[in-house]
């Protein structure tokens, strides 16, 4: 029974984390029709950065993360508006290969200055917890997710509420009407883009608390963010949110079902795509 | 008589709640030529997105030659002998004129299956009728906008239909234009053809088809011959309403 | 003219890879021949004849049917493992000719079981979806102890590189002369309509998913043959050399900058960009995987209709024409 409940708070948080690594693949899929298979190689990049400002600085992990989201955000921006932009009339498969290519360049880069060794991030307050009777909560995954619906929450509020978010969201719905009434679109889809890679950019942060971090760690970041927004359907932070929740639960319970184990956390990952895409391929919440 | 080409009956489907069409009910007969009218809204494209199997039904019954075409594929209706044109024109962008109509011919029929040379034979002849003769080799980009019309009309006339859907091949085309193209169609359905024309502008296709057929909120309005259908003062108002409705946008500054 | 020369060229470098292996046998040796190529050398010939193969098969479902498969690896595998459970003298230990006559079998009927449900979807739910699928059969192989799990199986040694290489020529001679048939056939036009536009395909009469599952099959089977092939040749098999994505990005960026949708450009873009990646620090170098992000960058923007189109079709390597597709593609 406590067993189950310990299970049940790792799953919610396990969620949180995944929260903040699909929110910012949403955006950037629902608003520029992209699939930026270089999400996950942001995310690391973020990591990274965490890693190296803790390592050599003592600077506190969460204290790091609005660092993260700027220099995601120029990185992003200045993809978008230099490569990205150039193609993003083209069939979606060439922005796909294009940000695949961004990806491979980048983890590479890491793999030349970080080697391809594990790092991991751990502040003195690692591995304590609140205990709650029968079950531990440690502080890092709970901060983690705090601040991953915080962050859902202010591109919420990013979207709903701000002229940039109005701006993003007409390039969404109609491109050639929101050229009309002014909108500078190389600069929003750059803004969009920069917005996506700075939440990939705290989502790595976090993450640097969590679990070991190297270069290559990034791809499998990419393809459940693909499969969180499947899951919750495409369109809306909500939804996005709704996914990593669910996932988490996914990846929790799947692997601890008989016969299976972590071995098969992308199989599981991937089955439960499968199943969504041909069973529901609006996603749960998707129009 | 003996059982008409195409039958619909009760045909209706719904988009969420929106029910596009509602119990329709006509039928087309063997070589005839029947103009489908309506003003915008009004669920012809979407009725012919049922007869060339794009939607699934949710009530009433199709049946192209005696055949319930519910359960088939869309490349089975196509081969049935039901061509269709789409509004929105979808070319093969990567190939000619020719190879485009080359697919029709093709693939449009089970009972006579051509090899590719063959194919080609067929579609020379066919771009020659619709009036593209000479621009056969040129890419779909290459070609104008009138053009890329005659060849949807030329690719589906490959298939060699035993009906033909033609869902507004006249918008956006120029008076001398129009009248090119009525003759094209006049000479398709001399051919044994039948037609089924589905046309925004109710003039243009007063003069060529016998029969009408006018669609409003997706039910069968009235069907007749196209002097007692435009006198009818409920076609009339369909239109007018339509246009008032637009006048009042307007004016809300919508 | 320009089409003469690159005809010639091209008869001349099959030529080229058909016979000037021969020069790197111990008879040749003997016989006083020059010894051009080493055993070294042979080898790379054979793994860009692999690619060859990897790259033309992705072109059939990805190219021509316009279906890109982000998981073909899954076939390479498949196909690999099917090979060696039949001659690993653990499991089948039967001769090698069965071996390499299942590893087509297994991943067909792959193409069939995946294929149903997944040529169902478009654009990128289709690439992600493959993606995912090939990644999910690795993790289940690595896991099964019957498949030797994460040890991988061992098929009997056979030294003759000789032999491998001329398999491995043959399976890409196959292979593109599959796709030359196709590209005649019906097949092919009903393939090249779909991924120009399906449901317009669909109303002139083809069908859609039969021609699909059809050519997602011939991928399987070719790309299967060359897995089967790799096994045996390397005696040694694991999740790690016959189920990396990296194979299923390999085969497109080939593909793509030689030119996805020809019969030549794949060939053209395998061999050269497989000849570069050996140049290039053995092909594992963290700059060559710099350089081939780079790559890949540079040909989506320029040269998005690949390279060959440039030497044979009507563009021309200018100023001019990059920048109209640019300004095709760009905002």
């Amino acid at each position: 029974m406590s067993l189950l409940a310990q299970q049940l708070v790792l799953a919610v948080l396990l969620g949180g984390v995944y929260v903040a690594v699909a929110v910012g693949f949403s955006l950037v899929w629902g608003i520029l029709n992209i699939i930026n298979l270089s999400h996950g190689a942001f995310i690391v990049v973020g990591a990274y950065i965490t890693w190296t400002l803790f390592g050599r600085f003592g600077i506190d992990p969460f204290l790091s993360l609005p660092l993260d989201a700027l220099a995601l955000f120029v990185i992003g921006y200045a993809l978008q508006r230099g490569l990205i932009n150039r193609v993003i009339r083209a069939p979606v498969f060439f922005t796909l290969l294009l940000t695949f290519g961004v990806n491979l360049a980048i983890v590479n880069l890491l793999l030349a200055v970080f080697t391809s060794d594990f790092r991991s991030v751990t502040p003195s307050y690692a591995g304590s917890g609140l205990t709650l009777g029968p079950v531990v909560v440690p502080y890092i995954r709970l901060a983690a997710f705090v601040i991953a619906f915080v962050v859902a929450g202010l591109l919420s509020l990013l979207l709903a509420r701000t002229r940039v978010g109005a701006a993003i969201q007409a390039v969404a719905s109609d491109r050639d009407a929101a050229q009309l009434v002014g909108i500078d679109l190389r600069h929003t889809y750059a803004l969009t883009y920069g917005i996506g890679a700075a939440c990939a950019g705290v989502a790595g942060g976090l993450l640097s608390t969590v679990q070991a971090i190297s270069p290559t760690a990034g791809d499998p970041y990419t393809l459940q963010a693909f499969v969180i927004v499947v899951l919750g359907g495409l369109g809306s932070v909500t939804a996005t949110v709704v996914g990593g929740l669910l996932f988490g639960f996914i990846e929790v319970f799947g692997q601890a079902a008989p016969g299976l184990g972590a071995g098969y956390a992308n199989a599981i990952a991937f089955a439960v795509l499968v199943v969504v895409l041909v069973v529901r391929p609006q996603g749960l919440l998707g129009r | 008589m003996s059982t008409p080409l195409l039958e619909l009956q009760d045909v209706t489907k719904r988009f969420g709640g929106v029910v596009a069409v509602n119990g329709v009910s006509f039928d087309v007969g063997e070589g005839e030529l029947v103009g489908l009218i309506g003003p915008n809204g009004a669920g012809k494209t979407t009725l012919l997105n049922c007869l060339s199997r794009m939607y699934r039904l949710d009530a009433g019954s199709i049946r192209f030659g005696g055949v319930d075409i519910a359960k088939l594929g869309r490349h089975e209706v196509a081969r049935l002998g039901m061509g269709r044109t789409f509004q929105v024109v979808r070319p093969f962008r990567s190939m000619t004129a020719r190879e485009n109509v080359a697919i029709g011919a093709l693939f449009g029929s089970e009972r006579a299956r051509l090899a590719p040379a063959e194919a080609f034979t067929v579609a020379d002849e066919v771009i020659d009728l619709v009036g593209l003769g000479g621009r056969a080799k040129l890419l779909v980009d290459e070609l104008t906008v009138p053009d890329r019309r005659r060849l949807e009309v030329a690719r589906a006339l490959a298939t060699r239909p035993r009906l033909l859907l033609l869902d507004e091949v006249m918008a956006g085309l120029n008076p001398s234009e129009v009248a090119e193209e009525l003759e094209v169609v006049k000479r398709i359905n001399a051919s044994g053809i039948a037609i089924l024309v589905i046309e925004h502008v109710m003039q243009v296709i007063v003069g060529i088809c016998p029969r009408v057929v006018v669609l409003h909120f997706g039910r069968v309005l009235l069907e007749g011959d196209p002097a007692t259908v435009l006198g009818d003062p409920r076609v009339v108002e369909a239109y007018l309403g339509e246009r008032y409705a637009r006048r009042l946008q307007e004016a809300r500054g919508g | 003219m320009r089409r003469r020369v690159l005809g010639v060229v091209a008869v001349a470098a099959v030529a080229l890879f058909a016979l000037l292996p021969l020069l790197s046998t111990d008879q040749a040796r003997s016989a006083g021949l020059p010894q051009i190529l080493d055993r070294s050398q042979l080898r790379e010939l054979t793994t860009i004849s692999m690619f060859v193969v990897l790259t033309s098969a992705w072109n059939i479902i990805g190219g021509l049917a316009g279906y890109p498969s982000f998981g073909n690896v899954v076939f390479f595998g498949l196909g690999a493992y099917a090979t060696a459970v039949l001659t690993d003298p653990e499991h089948g230990h039967l001769p090698l000719v069965v071996g390499l006559l299942a590893s087509p079998l297994v991943p067909a009927v792959a193409a069939v079981v995946i294929g149903f449900p997944l040529l169902r979807l478009r654009g990128h739910y289709f690439s992600i979806a493959t993606l995912g699928i090939s990644i999910a059969f690795g993790e289940v192989i690595n896991n099964l102890d019957v498949l030797g799990g994460a040890t991988g199986l061992f098929p009997p040694i056979i030294r003759n590189d000789l032999l491998f290489y001329y398999l491995m020529f043959f399976a890409a001679a196959l292979t593109v002369a599959v796709t030359w048939w196709i590209t005649r056939s019906r097949l092919g036009y009903g393939l090249v309509a779909i991924r120009e536009n399906e449901e317009a395909a669909a109303v002139l009469g083809v069908d859609t998913t039969r021609y699909k599952i059809i050519a997602f099959v011939i991928a399987a089977v070719l790309t299967g043959l060359a897995g089967g092939i790799f096994a045996q040749w390397n005696s040694f098999i694991n999740r790690e050399n016959v189920f990396p994505v990296d194979y299923s990005v390999q085969m497109i960026l080939m593909a793509v900058i030689g030119g996805a949708g020809s019969i030549t450009g794949p060939v053209v873009g395998a061999v050269g960009l497989e000849a570069l990646i050996q140049l290039l620090a053995g092909g594992s170098g963290v700059y060559t995987q710099i350089l081939l992000g780079a790559l890949l960058a540079v040909t989506v923007i320029f040269l998005p209709r690949g390279v060959i189109d440039f030497v044979v079709g009507r563009s021309r390597l200018t100023l001019a024409h990059f920048r109209r597709s640019l300004r095709e593609t760009s905002v």
